[in-house]
């Protein structure tokens, strides 16, 4: 039995590896910048991983039955590009629904291409990344498209001392948490990633199942598009660009499984605000701006290879062909 | 009401035109237990996926309670009360208990409210554990429990169903006796509360102490069913394999003999796979081996043809050791390996049958460092062989594999490894699936390459297959070898006792 | 390979259904389609084949079909590499920056071009076999580590030239000898057709009459097969990807030679045409099929269709758009070919 417990142990090792690097870059930064570590500056670093936070909850969904959705950068520009041009005489109260509900429809897009066909999602999402960046250049004119006062207030007011983007990402968790871990749809989501088949045999909707995490993923992504554009009050052509990388890493790194079945909303808040202190770290060092991809990229390298070293374990843990009596 | 709750008549089934299944007929009363013996390929198990909904019968009828019944799903099965516990269990191991019991059928807060009520799914599951005798908190992740836990976590959740009738295929292969003991309690208890039970199982004396009736099938037929009573282990081993076996295997060629060692191996160990394995494998012999499934003979297959390792022992070919791991080594020193899964191992379905023949022989028949090769030259050669086992096809060299039968299939894959000429031939199950007159074609090959000097090494799960084709057989029973027996002692009740032997 | 009918079911389907199967299933549906949308265009824009439009495209097509054929190799093993227009990026700056008359490396030097183009191959196979070593041996998907070497060599290659250029956004400058290559030729035919042929020859050579051909369409079809076959699946994964890294380092070696400096962005808007120029062309996204031949009609015909989506006059973001849906629309061939197969 001494073999079971050791691989218990480095099972537990790498789940609090991520941790374990928040704590270690913490120090660094801390150590060679002495602005880092300021409440002022922690502060900072919430506001700003919250839009990352959102869409990394909506990816997670996604994550969870083994799919990926790259699309979320286009479809953070296409909302901000309607909200700038179209939705910006509307009252929040309606223009937020308007652009979950446009988040969502791209998302039933992806997936209906991913259901109905069994294309691997990450093609269709490739794919639906041009398209939607290339459709809203269109209605853009690859202009700058600002947004309305009432979104810039929105971006730049508080309630009660707290900005008002952790209000909305903290109600975006709540639900999202509430969603995953008491409503049987949520536990039913973790069966579909663990054993697709099985799940099927036990009765339950997978395809209805993999087609709404795709408009969660969506509608995330939305909200992700209001908090980062009333923080930066236009949206240019390059927005929203490459940013599946900093929401997938964000996922991954809080926990959540390449090969679904694996992670949470929490884990994956943890993730954002991971990427954005390495972010911010590397600012308050006044690094090369040109470092930041490098150490994006490694960042989410180290987090994929826990991953699958977690995986690879797990699945010998759980191996027994023959059981030999000893 | 009747007594009887499941009753079964003239079911017909049919796979690419083999007949499975042949006016099958079964009486199942209430809380009792059936118990279903037959070999691989006899029917038991395509009798039990048409009952549990995972397929469709094409003639007969299925009554239940004295309704007839369709179930064209799992869903509508369990619907129906009708639970399959599988041999490879159907549990989610990153959810709870709990969850897993109750996955489809979760208790909400209120009717319309999509919250899981946590303290009624706690308390329903703790009950449904009671009653399967498992003593684990019900919010443990299932990846924590061994398998025998999740077995009876199967059970739970049948019960949670309102399961009439729980139908167990193979349910120990896996389990420790301590945990089978449990299981055969808790079947007990099952009896009591009116459950019925159908128990499929190789373990004859487990067959024999849990049934009230027993059936036997064999080929697709029932040949011999009752009240336990009426039956002897040594009778339904007679059932079981009783067909003459005088006209299905050709003659072997007068040989000289087996000639020397091809294969030796000597205390061959790997930890939860295979324990202490020796034996010898001459030349010009074929070396059957029987043994239930589970019993680790494919993954001893593997072990030797390099797939998968071993920790401890000695493996030689033609007296040089050959290291674990090494599949190329093996094949080049003369191994070949038959697997048994033939489409998902052995061949590339979308391919051509000439490319699937060639694939292993590629390297030898290639020119210089770039490895050149003549596709005229290989299309022959595959066109040659093709037709040394017979392959019915119309072109081999542009139909894809996919669109061959099965037993032809199974001839190509022969054929892939005949044309490297191998002097030690692994057939793992290699007549599975194919009809009568393949299996004889195939029987006929084994039987030149063995006069040929071949050393052959026979895995099946059909008893009177190996009487009919071996020279020695090897029993295997979870991971070790229980025994050997000369052809002049072959005796169909003592190899199966041998194999069943716990 | 590619054209063969599924045999069994034909007697069921009635004639149309047969027909579209027919069509669904050729090889030379691409084909048929670009000469088609050519025809259709000629009446809007006549210019499309007049002969200057007809270079352009054939000097477009050349680098593509490169990378392309680059990319094949890993569709054919069902992986998948988002970073080949990355390793252009990088290969080619760090190329440029050592043949640049501007300070480079090798600046002046009679060799300068050889060194440089030998440096951006070999960066091209470095970071492919890095590519392979990681998913295989890592075992993470291909998708993801791809990902993550795109956005670090891109990041990387923007850093390079920055801190080469004192922050110009391209390394001009580059020795006449080493144009030549996109622009010079031989009795009339460019140096980039010539090596664009030769590559093209050795992949189809390669792909049909050598071991490692095979192995590769095997490892791509049923990949336990092939290791029960001996197949060395593992060293046939890795040198997909280093083929495929490598190829990405040819085609920066002519776009680079065509747009006379070594940029960064290079490839950024082609990852695309890359991909979906493999699909379009029948390379399966589930392994195991795909020629050369069908890679160059998938290239033609994206080519085709950016060109004349331009000279139409649309914009770039609805070339960008319209490109995205085409390859989606070969995916989705791909999908209902796979499926319509593993059924019939």
């Amino acid at each position: 039995m001494n073999g079971l417990n050791s691989r218990a142990l480095a099972l537990i090792a790498l789940r609090f590896a991520p941790l374990m690097l928040f704590v270690a870059l913490c120090i660094v930064f801390g150590a060679l910048s002495d602005r880092f570590l300021s409440l002022a500056n922690f502060r900072n670093i919430l506001a700003q991983s919250t839009h990352v936070a959102v869409m990394a909850i909506g990816m997670t969904f996604v994550l969870l039955v083994r799919g990926v959705d790259l699309s979320v950068g286009s479809v953070m520009y296409l909302v901000a590009v309607a909200m700038g041009l179209y939705l910006s005489g509307l009252p929040l109260a309606l223009s937020i629904p308007a652009i979950v509900l446009i988040g969502a429809a791209f998302g039933a897009v992806n997936a209906c291409f991913v259901t109905g066909l069994r294309i691997a999602s990450f093609i269709v999402t490739l794919a639906t990344l041009f398209i939607g960046r290339g459709f809203a250049l269109y209605l853009s004119e690859t202009k700058m498209v600002f947004q309305s006062d009432t979104v810039q207030t929105l971006g730049r007011s508080s309630f009660l001392a707290i900005p008002w983007a952790i209000w909305i990402a903290a109600a975006v968790a709540c639900a999202a948490w509430v969603t995953l871990t008491q409503t049987p749809y949520g536990r039913q989501i973790y069966a579909v990633g663990a054993d697709p088949d099985s799940a099927a045999k036990a009765g339950i909707r997978v395809q209805p199942i993999v087609f709404s995490v795709f408009c969660i993923c969506g509608a995330c992504a939305a909200i992700g598009a209001l908090i980062s554009v009333s923080q930066v009050g236009a949206a240019a052509a390059t927005f929203g660009y490459q940013e599946e990388f900093p929401v997938i890493a964000a996922a991954v790194l809080g926990g959540t499984s390449l090969f679904g079945g694996r992670g949470g909303v929490f884990g994956s808040i943890f993730g954002a605000v991971l990427v954005q202190t390495t972010a911010n770290g590397l600012v308050m060092l006044n690094a090369d701006p040109y470092l930041y991809p490098l150490v994006n990229s490694l960042i989410i390298f180290i987090a994929a290879w826990v991953d699958g070293r977690r995986r690879l374990m797990t699945e010998r843990i759980e191996q027994r062909k023959i059981r030999v009596e000893a | 009401m009747s007594d009887l709750l499941l009753k079964v008549a003239g079911l017909n089934k049919s796979f690419f035109g083999v007949q499975v299944l042949r006016d099958v007929g079964l009486e199942l009363r209430r809380g009792t237990v059936l118990g279903l013996v037959g070999e691989n390929g006899s029917g038991k198990s395509t009798t039990m996926n048409i009952l549990g909904g995972v397929l469709t019968k094409d003639s007969g009828r299925v009554e239940l309670a004295g309704e007839e019944v369709q179930p064209a799903s799992s869903r509508d099965a369990l619907a129906l009360g009708i639970a399959f516990i599988h041999q490879e269990l159907s549990l989610f191991p990153n959810l709870s208990v709990e969850e897993n019991i109750f996955l489809d059928h979760f208790p909400k807060r209120g009717a319309g409210i999509p919250f899981i009520d946590r303290r009624r799914l706690r308390d329903q599951a703790s009950k449904a554990l009671e009653l399967v005798d498992l003593k684990v908190s019900p919010t443990t992740p299932v990846m924590r429990l061994p398998q025998g836990e999740r077995q009876l976590i199967e059970i739970a959740k049948a019960l949670t169903r309102q399961a009439r009738l729980i139908i167990f295929d193979e349910p120990t292969t896996s389990l420790t006796a301590r945990e089978t003991e449990r299981l055969f309690e808790i079947i007990g208890r099952l009896r009591a509360q009116g459950i019925s039970v159908i128990y499929i199982s190789h373990i004859l004396q487990d067959v024999m102490r849990l049934s009230d009736d027993i059936a036997v099938l064999r080929d697709g037929e029932v040949v011999g069913a009752g009240r336990r009573e009426d039956f002897t282990v040594e009778r339904l081993v007679t059932l079981m394999v009783g067909r003459s076996i005088d006209r299905l295997f050709p003659e072997r060629e007068p040989s000289q003999g087996p000639g020397g060692a091809a294969l030796s191996v000597r205390g061959l160990s790997q930890p939860g796979v295979v324990r202490d394995v020796s034996f010898e494998l001459r030349r010009g012999e074929v070396l059957g081996v029987s043994g239930l499934m589970g019993s680790g003979r494919s993954e001893l297959a593997r072990i030797l043809f390099g797939l998968d390792p071993y920790s401890e022992g000695e493996v030689r070919v033609a007296g040089e050791r050959l290291p674990p791991l090494k599949p190329r080594l093996a094949m080049d020193r003369g191994v070949a390996f038959l697997t048994e899964d033939r489409r998902g191992e052995g061949l590339m379905m979308e391919a051509s049958i000439a490319d699937n023949i060639v694939l292993p022989s590629l390297v030898e028949r290639s020119r210089g460092f770039i490895r050149w090769l003549d596709p005229a030259g290989l299309d022959q050669a595959a066109r040659d062989m093709a037709e040394r086992v017979r392959v019915n096809a119309r072109a081999i060299d542009t139909a894809a594999a996919r669109t061959l039968s099965g037993g032809n299939q199974q001839k190509v894959v022969i054929a892939k490894w005949l044309l490297r000429a191998p002097s030690i031939f692994i057939l793992d199950e290699p007549t599975r699936g194919i009809d009568v007159g393949a299996k004889y074609e195939v029987y006929k090959i084994i039987n030149t390459m063995v006069a040929g000097g071949a050393a052959i090494l026979f895995i099946s799960s059909e008893i009177e297959e190996l009487i009919g084709m071996a020279d020695r057989i090897m029993v295997m029973g979870r991971g070790e070898i229980r025994g050997f027996f000369e052809r002049a002692s072959f005796d169909r009740e003592t190899l199966m006792s041998a194999a069943l032997w716990q | 390979m590619g054209g063969v009918l599924p045999a069994s079911s034909g007697g069921a389907l009635s004639r149309p259904m047969r027909l579209v199967r027919l069509v669904l299933f050729s090889d030379y549906l691409v084909l048929a389609l670009t000469v088609l949308y050519v025809a259709a265009l000629w009446f809007a824009v006549p210019e499309i084949i007049s002969p200057t439009n007809l270079n352009d495209i054939f000097l477009q097509v050349l680098p593509l079909f490169v990378a392309a054929m680059g990319l094949m190799m890993v569709l054919l093993v069902a992986q998948i590499d988002l970073s080949a227009t990355s390793i252009m990026a990088m290969s080619c700056v760090v190329g440029a920056s050592i043949m640049t008359s501007q300070g480079g490396y090798l600046a002046g030097h009679a060799l300068a071009p050889v060194a440089a183009v030998l440096a951006i191959v070999a960066i091209g196979l470095l970071i492919g076999v890095l590519n392979g070593v990681c998913t295989i041996v890592f075992d993470i998907p291909s998708f993801l580590v791809t990902l993550v070497t795109m956005m670090f060599f891109s990041g990387a290659a923007i850093w390079y030239t920055a801190a080469h250029t004192n922050s110009g956004s391209s390394i001009g400058a580059l020795p006449s000898s080493f144009l030549a290559i996109g622009y010079g030729g031989i009795a009339g035919i460019p140096y980039a057709a010539l090596i664009t042929v030769g590559l093209a020859i050795i992949v189809h050579l390669m792909l049909t009459r050598t071991v490692f051909g095979r192995w590769v369409r095997a490892v791509g079809l049923n990949p336990s097969a092939a290791a029960i076959s001996g197949v060395p699946v593992k060293r046939v994964v890795i040198g997909c990807f280093a083929l495929s890294g490598l190829f990405a380092a040819f085609a920066a070696v002519i776009y680079t030679a065509r747009l006379e400096a070594g940029t960064p962005i290079l490839g950024q808007r082609i990852l695309l045409d890359v991909i979906g120029a493999a699909v379009i062309g029948g390379v399966s996204l589930f392994g195991g099929k795909g020629s050369v031949i069908g890679v160059l009609i998938g290239v033609l015909f994206l080519s085709a269709v950016d060109n004349g989506l331009q000279l139409l006059g649309l914009s770039l973001s609805s070339v960008y758009a319209i490109k995205g849906g085409v390859i989606l629309l070969a995916a989705v061939v791909d999908a209902i070919r796979h499926h319509l197969l593993a059924r019939g």
